[in-house]
């Protein structure tokens, strides 16, 4: 299929497609209006709902955060009011706190886990397949399935309090103790269930590496980490950079499994800034407040977003 | 599950499996071997945790089970009590509904819209896909509030519609269509409109087949987004008219539900995911290392 060296740019973070095609020798004005026309309309559907779901509450976001705003539709303006205090909640600044934290412990995790999990498989002559396919499994599973099999495992009762208690030790309290532990419990959850996809990510850009360089370091008597580490690594730097980016910006966003496992406990040791927006909005119903929670998170994205096209532009322009 | 995609640079590196003296032959099993030992140890890792899903789910009730003992014998007992009590078939249902028709809609709406955005020349249409693009730097999360403000007005919380509606604006779909129409060549469009072909036919007929693998893809990647959302569905549906299964789920595990109940609704929850993975593992593995779909 020739059309996936096309798709591979999104890898890259280029986007030649933006460019317009060609013009057509059409010339007739009749007919330009009919291809206009046919455009619309078939646009038209898109538009509604990218209108009404994506752009509205994009500019909604906004606006709402510079207001007081209660579920009857009243609302006040206030200025930069919620984001003074913003900076002047603890609160808030507790769940940035735990949610980089979170993303310390989360990122190097998971690229740790995902880099290890594609080099033994591009390694691998025999069973490929099976493989791959069991280390991904996990991926098809929801955040929330995830989040209960692990409240299990990692519960007083399960079985790996169960293993410690037979060595002598415990029970640990994976989910409610210090908040480093719970953390990172948390982290061994989204591991599990995400790190497929990025494994699948890097043993691409692995398989993608001319052998001869791969021979050219083994003859110059490179063993398998100086050639992994000198060679490996650095070719793959683009892919790295590009799953670095994605699963930072996954981690900023963790939600699911602190509300299925944790609850943002205990004492607000796991209350990420998406809990927060969630028990700001939806708790206490202080809309225009968890808006403003939401632009901060969005800075946040934009800001990873834009180091990543400036990263990739950087490097096309050499 | 053992099928052999080739990988889509395979070929480019010769299978180290032949490596041609025998004493590197002899090193290189050995390797081998224990690379796949070292796998086989990561696999019990990922998949372990599954498995003791499908025996606590399979556990006779009040039966020693995981983690002290193993079952003396398996029953769907449990699987025949969540269907039987409570809303479990209600959220299955609608977890159902809340997938598929999100399939639907936005696999024809995005390939609609990625066609004009392809090939038809309209006013607006440049500044229409950079908006769309510029979407996808956007957290769902950070348009939450305002997206349950709308839907509250327009009357859908607690409803199939408003839980489904603001999902279809799916930015990442019209993208990925939309460099499979471009690559099509004109000569196609071409015929068609010589043949007397109305726009509406060039579509379906023509486009809508040529680009049937991405679409396929999609299909996967966007069953599997709604099957597996919690945040919008636990916010839009609060009661069980239009609870998810992944909310229903949430709910059960904070209650004092029994263990073998949770497992049981957990391991329903998952067959769709893993028979979907089963039949089209080749369609996900690839889209993943060629495009980076991100669910």
């Amino acid at each position: 299929m020739s059309v996936n060296t096309r798709t591979r740019s999104t890898l890259t973070g280029r986007h030649p497609e933006l460019t317009s095609p060609p013009l057509k020798p059409f010339g007739v004005k009749r007919a330009r209006n009919r291809e206009a026309l046919a455009g619309i309309l078939f646009v038209l559907p898109t538009l509604v709902i990218f209108g009404l779901f994506k752009f509205l509450p994009i500019f909604g976001a906004g606006a709402m955060s510079l207001t007081e705003y209660s579920l009857n539709g009243d609302f006040e303006f206030l200025g930069a009011e919620n984001y003074t205090r913003l900076a002047a909640d603890p609160n808030f600044w507790q769940s940035l706190k735990v949610t980089f934290l979170y993303v310390a412990i989360f990122v190097p995790f998971i690229i740790g886990v995902s880099l290890a999990g594609a080099v033994l498989l591009d390694k691998l002559v025999r069973f490929t397949g099976t493989f791959r396919a069991l280390l991904f499994i996990p991926y098809l599973s929801s955040f929330v399935m995830a989040g209960i099999i692990w409240t299990w495992i990692f519960s007083t009762d399960g079985p790996l309090n169960a293993a410690l208690g037979g060595l002598g030790m415990g029970p640990v309290p994976f989910t409610s103790g210090p908040q480093l532990l719970v953390l990172l419990s948390l982290a061994v959850v989204s591991v599990w269930k995400g790190f497929g996809y990025s494994m699948l990510i890097f043993l691409a850009g692995l398989k993608a590496q001319p052998a001869e360089v791969h021979e050219a370091a083994r003859i110059d008597g490179a063993g398998a980490w100086k050639s992994f580490w000198y060679v490996t690594l650095p070719l793959l730097k683009p892919v790295v950079f590009f799953v670095l980016v994605i699963e930072t910006i996954v981690g900023f966003q963790v939600f699911d499994t602190i509300y299925v496992m944790t609850g943002g406990g205990p004492a607000r040791a796991s209350h990420s800034l998406i809990y927060f927006l969630f028990d700001e909005g939806f708790k206490f119903f202080d809309f225009g407040y968890a808006s403003a929670i939401g632009v901060v998170l969005f800075v946040i994205v934009l800001i990873l977003s834009l180091i990543q096209q400036r990263f990739f532009e950087g490097k096309d322009s050499k | 599950m053992t099928a052999t995609v080739s990988s889509p640079a395979a070929g480019q590196r010769p299978a180290t499996g032949t490596a041609p003296r025998s004493p590197r032959r002899n090193t290189e099993k050995r390797r081998q071997r224990t690379l796949t030992w070292v796998l086989a140890v990561i696999s019990l890792f990922t998949v372990a945790p599954l498995i003791a899903v499908a025996v606590l789910a399979l556990s006779p009730e009040d039966a020693p089970t995981l983690p002290y003992a193993l079952p003396s014998s398996l029953t769907l007992d449990n699987i025949v009590r969540i269907f039987n009590v409570g809303e479990f078939p209600l959220w299955l249902w609608n977890s159902f509904l809340y997938s598929a028709v999100s399939v639907v809609v936005v696999l024809l709406t995005a390939a609609m819209a990625a066609y004009a955005l392809a090939r038809k020349r309209f006013p607006g249409r440049n500044a229409l896909l950079w908006a769309i693009i510029a979407t996808m730097m956007v957290p769902v999360q950070a348009t939450l509030i305002p997206t349950f403000i709308l839907i509250s007005k327009m009357g859908g919380v607690n409803t199939l519609w408003g839980l489904i509606l603001p999902t279809l604006a799916n930015a990442q779909a019209i993208f990925l269509i939309r460099q499979f129409v471009r690559d099509m060549p004109e000569e196609l469009f071409d015929a068609a409109r010589i043949d007397g072909a109305g726009e509406w036919r060039t579509f379906w007929q023509i486009v809508l087949p040529l680009i049937r693998p991405v679409l396929a893809t999609l299909a996967i990647f966007v069953f599997l987004w709604h099957w597996n959302d919690l945040l919008w569905p636990l916010v839009v549906g609060q009661s069980d008219a239009a609870r998810t299964l992944t909310v229903g789920l949430a709910t059960l595990n904070t209650e004092t539900a029994s263990t073998s109940n949770v497992m049981a609704a957990t391991l329903v929850s998952f067959i769709p995911c893993l028979v979907i993975f089963a039949l089209l593992q080749k369609h996900i593995v690839a889209s993943i290392t060629h495009s980076g779909v991100k669910g």
